[in-house]
């Protein structure tokens, strides 16, 4: 444990120096996801101008889901993105042997690779909007309940790095398809909308059952709006195990059909 | 004159051609849309619940503005033709096109409608399969004029996409990455261009400051046309001169752009 530790701060260490390396690309980056997420909130804004509610959610409510939403993408792109995007392209090109190499495991090895800084600057910009909205709607904030909220998110980050790590790891059959982490891009879009939204039985069963795109982010909102609910957290802890299983047990698999394009 | 244009018509095939090969991404794209199309029935229906109109427009009306949205950006949307340019210019590869009678902007020009003819294409296939449960939602109005000047104006609207593309890529004269400035476009575009919410849903004056800007031009105007959103006839000629004062002007900056960049170029190796 100890060992991956060191592995991971170096790699850390190494991607903060790079970063000071290239600060005008740092700052471009860093505006560029600052600005994506002023369009998810302006899109808030202009759609409650004309109505008071979607599916229960007021204004603040919806503003709590989205900034949580915001700070587990965040957090994804900051530790995760670079280093699994990477690995797709690594794959297709048979540029990941560099990674079998590598005193680790190697889904570990190939997932922590890059840190982007970038993506955790704007994690204080997400966890702003959350802490406003709160502040908006009154809550009642307790040490539990934040130490709860921060546990659901770390789930939240969990799942979301499974679901890319799969969408990735289909590189390994699909030598030849590109953009398949676009999947995932489609699913962070479901856990910015409440989970009353889901009325149709398809959408419910697909979106809200059988994928874990609403739990993630419905989960620590409510938890954070309405207290402590068991069933969220069981359903969301489960997602997690369940998830992050699929996603080691398919990156395993997928590594054994790599065969390289190196001599 | 024709003679000249017949390296275009050639330039036009190869693009068709290079265009077919990427056409799994192109499909995987268009698969994509369809969840995104998913998350703005979810969306909507949501904000429309217990309520007949939002901003004026039914729920079915402001379903069928995001499906043509989605149509429009398959037919005459930049993809990635900023970043082609942008490593044209980093290999040195316009090199060749400035040694012979071919204009640049044309022949990318070319090519870029060659690429939407297919993703433009490739995009109907998913949207067949999704019509059995779309349909029921779509309300487009009956008057043929809407088709007669909306297909002007989504012609021109590709212009605006493509000239702004272009005007990124030439920008590599003066940053080896552009990349970031694309993206930081992008969430401007994709706000002011109406693709999060059709823009007459904006506050008066914000909607009065964005029919000046090249973004409005660029997807709502055709889109508010086909779907209704636009109706009176003052507006839509006044939108027109507009689109095509900014068709010239994003035209004319090309043209300095590229003088200026090539300026700046320097050809290397025999």
């Amino acid at each position: 444990m100890l060992h991956y530790l060191k592995v991971w701060l170096a790699s850390a260490r190494y991607s903060i120096v790079r970063t000071l390396m290239f600060r005008g690309d740092f700052f471009v980056w860093s505006l560029v996801e600052l600005f994506w997420m002023v369009v998810t909130l302006l899109t808030i804004g202009v759609i409650y101008q004309h109505t008071d509610s979607i599916a229960g959610w007021s204004k603040y409510e919806m503003v709590l889901l989205v900034g949580t939403s915001m700070m587990i993408q965040r957090l994804l792109m900051g530790f995760f993105w670079s280093s699994l995007f990477e690995m797709g392209r690594n794959i297709r090109t048979g540029n990941f042997d560099f990674m079998l190499a590598q005193p680790g495991n190697v889904m570990f090895m190939a997932s922590t690779r890059k840190l982007d800084p970038d993506g955790l600057v704007n994690l204080v910009a997400a966890g702003a909007v959350v802490i406003y909205a709160a502040q908006q709607l009154q809550l009642e904030i307790t040490v539990a309940g934040v130490a709860l909220y921060l546990l659901m998110i770390f789930c939240g980050l969990v799942i979301h790095y499974s679901i890319l790590a799969l969408s990735i790891s289909v590189a390994f059959w699909l030598a030849n398809a590109q953009g398949l982490e676009g999947g995932y891009f489609t699913l962070t879009e479901f856990s910015r909308l409440p989970k009353q939204a889901f009325t149709n039985l398809a959408t419910r069963v697909i979106l809200v059952w059988a994928l874990p795109a609403v739990v993630v982010t419905n989960a620590p909102a409510s938890t954070l709006l309405h207290g402590f609910d068991h069933t969220w957290l069981l359903w969301l802890v489960g997602c997690t195990i369940v998830w992050f299983g699929l996603a080691v047990f398919v990156f395993h698999r997928g590594l054994r059909r790599y065969s390289s394009a190196s001599s | 004159m024709f003679s000249a244009l017949e390296k275009y018509r050639y330039a036009f095939l190869v693009g068709l051609q290079s265009n077919i090969v990427y056409r799994w991404n192109f499909a995987i794209r268009g698969f994509f849309s369809l969840f995104h199309l998913a998350a703005i029935f979810v969306l909507w229906t949501a904000a429309f619940f217990g309520r007949d109109e939002l901003g004026g427009f039914s729920l079915n009306q402001t379903l069928t503005y995001f499906v043509t949205l989605l149509v429009l950006q398959f037919f005459i949307s930049a993809f990635n033709e900023d970043y082609q340019i942008s490593e044209e210019i980093r290999q040195g590869i316009i090199n060749q096109f400035l040694l012979k009678p071919i204009n640049y902007f044309l022949y990318r020009f070319s090519i870029f409608v060659a690429a939407r003819l297919v993703s433009g294409a490739l995009v109907l296939v998913p949207l067949v399969i999704a019509m059995p449960f779309v349909h029921d939602a779509l309300t487009f109005p009956a008057e043929p004029w809407r088709l007669a000047v909306g297909l002007p104006a989504m012609m021109l609207s590709a212009m605006i996409q493509f000239s702004i593309a272009y005007c990124f890529g030439l920008l590599t004269f003066w940053f080896l990455e552009i990349q970031g400035f694309v993206i930081l476009s992008m969430a401007i575009e994709t706000i002011l261009g109406g693709q999060m919410f059709p823009l007459d849903l904006l506050p008066t004056w914000a909607y009065q400051i964005a029919k000046y800007l090249p973004f409005y031009y660029q997807m709502y105007f055709p889109a508010a046309i086909f779907t209704g959103r636009l109706s009176d006839g003052g507006a839509i000629a006044e939108g027109f001169a507009i689109q095509i004062g900014w068709v010239l002007a994003l035209l004319l900056l090309n043209h300095w752009l590229w003088l200026r960049g090539l300026r700046r170029h320097t050809a290397v190796g025999g």
